[in-house]
């Protein structure tokens, strides 16, 4: 498994990565990077916190993210896990975790995704995925510079279609 | 019509070249069939039964005269010499190469088309009112929301990887051209409480295996929040849709199960986190795009049009043609008109190249080079003017295209079926072509007047069955083709269900069920009562009684 980032214009490259997925019933390691799924989290949130130097929590697209939002301040990652890639729920947590909720730290996408994806998920506010060895690196850093232009105001910064229009540059 | 600016252009370059290395990775085996297919999806390519069809996306049915030379192009180069123009005003072609589908998408981009969202689960092509802009009955045009919905659902970042396929339908008129209660959300242009315009929206509706009327889930919405209302409709789809069986994946499904109350509730809540937020675009841009549908310079003409009082008077089967294909435009002098792609024997919505180009070179002669594709799979000249109808009905006799037969039984909507369709349990086509050769005979289909007949190959129902005065279903059993019948559907603004009479027919047998059926209303109408008028005031009973011969 490797980490890359996902940012606006930049060719995603791995990053070395502190976090680890605890397996059921593990103990955090005190100081550790932890990731737990949000049902634990629900039930041990106040002894995670307290241990652990970095708290994230896994949600699949059946989770509903209003039930996270107590806590989004204190979180530093949130793991976006895709059971398949056509779960298009997920990109709609991801921007209600940003726009709605504010939640600043790492969002980051792991599980069944494909790289024409990248892009939807860069915009919906993630900022790094996780991918296995067969994922198809180099075609990545093509696809997520597929488009130069987009219609909907969204999580990445660059301009929308509608703001360089309103600025005279469309004809 | 809108025109292209260089960032629409520039999406539909780079979507022709994001396809092109989707594709290469494909036969290059990087991507599996399974990651591979919502992607050819997302571009309109289907694997069918005997090859890749491409849907081409005509947005809310506008063409110009230069795409539909552009289309006829592709026909004859990378098809059969022919396209299939369909129920949701797109057109497909039917012979398709994996390898040279690129290329097409290229071709296409170079007169401002794409075949984007023509497939998966995503927000599909916009469809509406094929008399858009020339109706007298309209409030406002519905191409301009259609335009602005267009580009709001083009790539959208969240909502491309919905729980199933999304239709959006647009009128602007109280009368409904275009079935806008059986789409996933139906759009109508109304008059609010001060008089100013903005929408009626319904949700919820559809065809398929389940047919639904879409409740109104909101009478009244201003103009400018259009966005932001149909971006909290697709968030709450897309959060609650179901996921676990694609038959009940609709936003149908989800707006039936938890009731339409509770929907519009949860639409409504979310629209209040949402209307503030961006998603409603600016009134400069709303005026940009709607310069693009200003009207064309019409001349001042006074009526009647004796040259057109004349001909008629010459030509009774001109004047036929006139009273069912030609219908009244809001400019005095002009004429909207529709040719019939149903001629008696024909595969409904099929048209050659040729046709094509013959049909764009009397869009360019005689209608500002612009036509219009309805979901009746019929072609529409939108800006004709009366004293030009002559020669206009005379060049269409030559393309084989001047049936009178608009809106009347041989104006037959057949899905693709077993013919090609991969899904398909029955053939469409040979009963439509069946039922128009029946009642191929113009004074007879006259006579029996408004009646529309809509067929499907299975219960996907994109024939849209369910809809037709007389709908007809195509089911197997233990490998026969048997046609049930239902009678009774509608899809204007009186939207409602067909009922199904009982057991299905063999196909040599259905035509003779539908001939007893409308013999059984030309007996039992009263004077200018319309079949469906009729139906509705006989009840099933008698046409029942009739199709199986106990009458
Ligand atoms: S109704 Fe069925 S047979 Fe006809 S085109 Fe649709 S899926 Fe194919």
């Amino acid at each position: 498994m490797a980490v890359l980032n996902l940012a606006p214009g930049e060719t995603p490259v791995a990053r070395p990565d502190p976090w680890v997925l605890l397996a059921d019933g593990e103990a955090p390691t005190v100081g550790a990077h932890v990731i737990v799924p949000f049902a634990r989290f629900k039930v041990e949130h106040n002894e995670l916190l307290a241990k652990a130097a970095a708290v994230g929590v896994a949600i699949g697209g059946a989770d509903v993210v209003e039930e996270l939002a107590p806590w989004v301040a204190r979180l530093q990652l949130v793991l976006l896990q895709f059971g398949v890639f056509k779960d298009g729920r997920l990109f709609t947590s991801a921007r209600l975790l940003r726009e709605r909720f504010g939640f600043r730290g790492d969002l980051r996408a792991t599980g069944d995704f494909i790289p024409d994806q990248a892009v939807f998920l860069l915009r919906s506010g993630v900022t790094s995925l996780e991918v296995g060895e067969a994922f198809p690196v180099e075609t990545l850093a093509r696809v997520v510079r597929a488009y130069s232009v987009r219609y909907q105001r969204a999580l990445d910064p660059q301009p929308v279609i509608i703001d360089q229009r309103l600025q005279g540059n469309g004809a | 019509m809108y025109i292209y600016d260089k960032f629409d252009q520039t999406i539909v370059r780079e979507r022709v070249a994001a396809f092109r290395d989707q594709v290469a990775r494909r036969l290059a085996g990087e991507l599996d069939e399974d990651h591979f297919r919502p992607l050819r999806l997302m571009n309109g390519l289907y694997l069918q039964l005997h090859a890749y069809m491409l849907r081409v996306a005509i947005p809310y049915g506008t063409l110009s005269s230069a795409q539909l030379r552009r289309l006829a192009y592709i026909a004859r180069k990378y098809d059969r010499g022919y396209g299939h123009f369909t129920t949701r005003q797109n057109i497909q072609y039917n012979w398709i190469k994996l390898e040279e589908a690129p290329d097409i998408l290229s071709d296409l981009a170079d007169v401002q088309m794409h075949g984007i969202q023509t497939s998966g689960n995503c927000i599909r092509n916009v469809t509406a009112d094929h008399f858009s802009g020339v109706a007298g009955d309209e409030i406002d045009d519905p191409r301009v929301t259609s335009e602005i919905l267009r580009q709001w659902s083009t790539f959208h970042p969240e909502f491309s990887f919905l729980p199933r396929k999304f239709k959006i339908a647009v009128t602007g008129a109280a009368h409904d051209r275009a079935a806008i209660k059986f789409h996933d959300i139906g759009i109508q242009v109304v008059r609010g409480p001060d008089g100013e315009v903005g929408y009626a929206i319904y949700a919820g509706g559809g065809m398929g295996r389940t047919p639904v009327v879409a409740p109104l889930i909101r009478g009244y919405l201003p103009k400018a929040e259009l966005l932001s209302y149909v971006e909290a409709i697709l968030r709450v789809y897309n959060r609650y849709g179901r996921r676990d069986n694609i038959y009940k994946a609709r936003i149908k499904i989800l707006v039936r199960e938890i009731g339409a109350a509770e929907f519009t509730r949860q639409v409504e809540e979310e629209w209040k986190l949402i209307r503030t937020t961006g998603v409603n675009l600016p009134a400069a841009e709303e005026a940009r795009i709607r310069r693009f549908f200003a009207p064309p310079p019409y001349d001042t003409i006074a009526e009647p049009v004796a040259s057109l009082t004349q001909a008629k008077a010459a030509s009774p089967a001109f004047a036929r043609w006139i009273e069912t294909n030609v219908h009244t435009h809001k400019v005095p002098g002009y004429a909207i008109v529709t040719i019939s792609l149903k001629p008696p024997g024909g595969i409904p919505g099929d048209a050659s190249a040729e046709q094509m180009e013959a049909i764009a070179d009397l869009a360019d002669r005689y209608s500002f080079a612009e036509i219009r594709v309805s979901h009746i799979q019929n072609l529409i000249l939108p800006n004709v003017k009366q004293a030009d109808l002559f020669a206009i009905w005379q060049a269409l006799g030559k393309i084989g295209f001047a049936d009178a037969n608009a809106g009347l039984i041989g104006d037959i909507i057949a899905c693709p079926g077993l013919d090609y369709c991969a899904l398909a349990n029955a053939r469409s086509i040979p009963i439509s072509q069946a039922i128009s050769e029946r009642f191929a005979d113009p004074a007879r289909s006259a006579e029996i007047g408004p009646l529309q007949i809509k067929i499907s190959g299975c219960i996907n129902a994109c024939g849209h069955h369910h809809a037709g005065h007389i709908g007809i279903l195509g089911v197997d059993r233990a490998g026969e083709e048997l046609y049930q019948i239902t009678l009774g559907g509608a899809a204007d603004q009186t939207a409602e269900i067909g009922a199904l009479i009982g057991p299905g027919f063999k196909s040599a047998d259905a035509v003779d069920a539908i001939e007893r059926i409308v013999d059984t209303y030309l007996k039992l109408r009263q004077p200018g009562e319309e079949f469906l008028v009729a139906y509705r005031r006989l009840g099933q009973a008698p046409f029942k009684e009739a199709a199986y011969g106990r009458a």
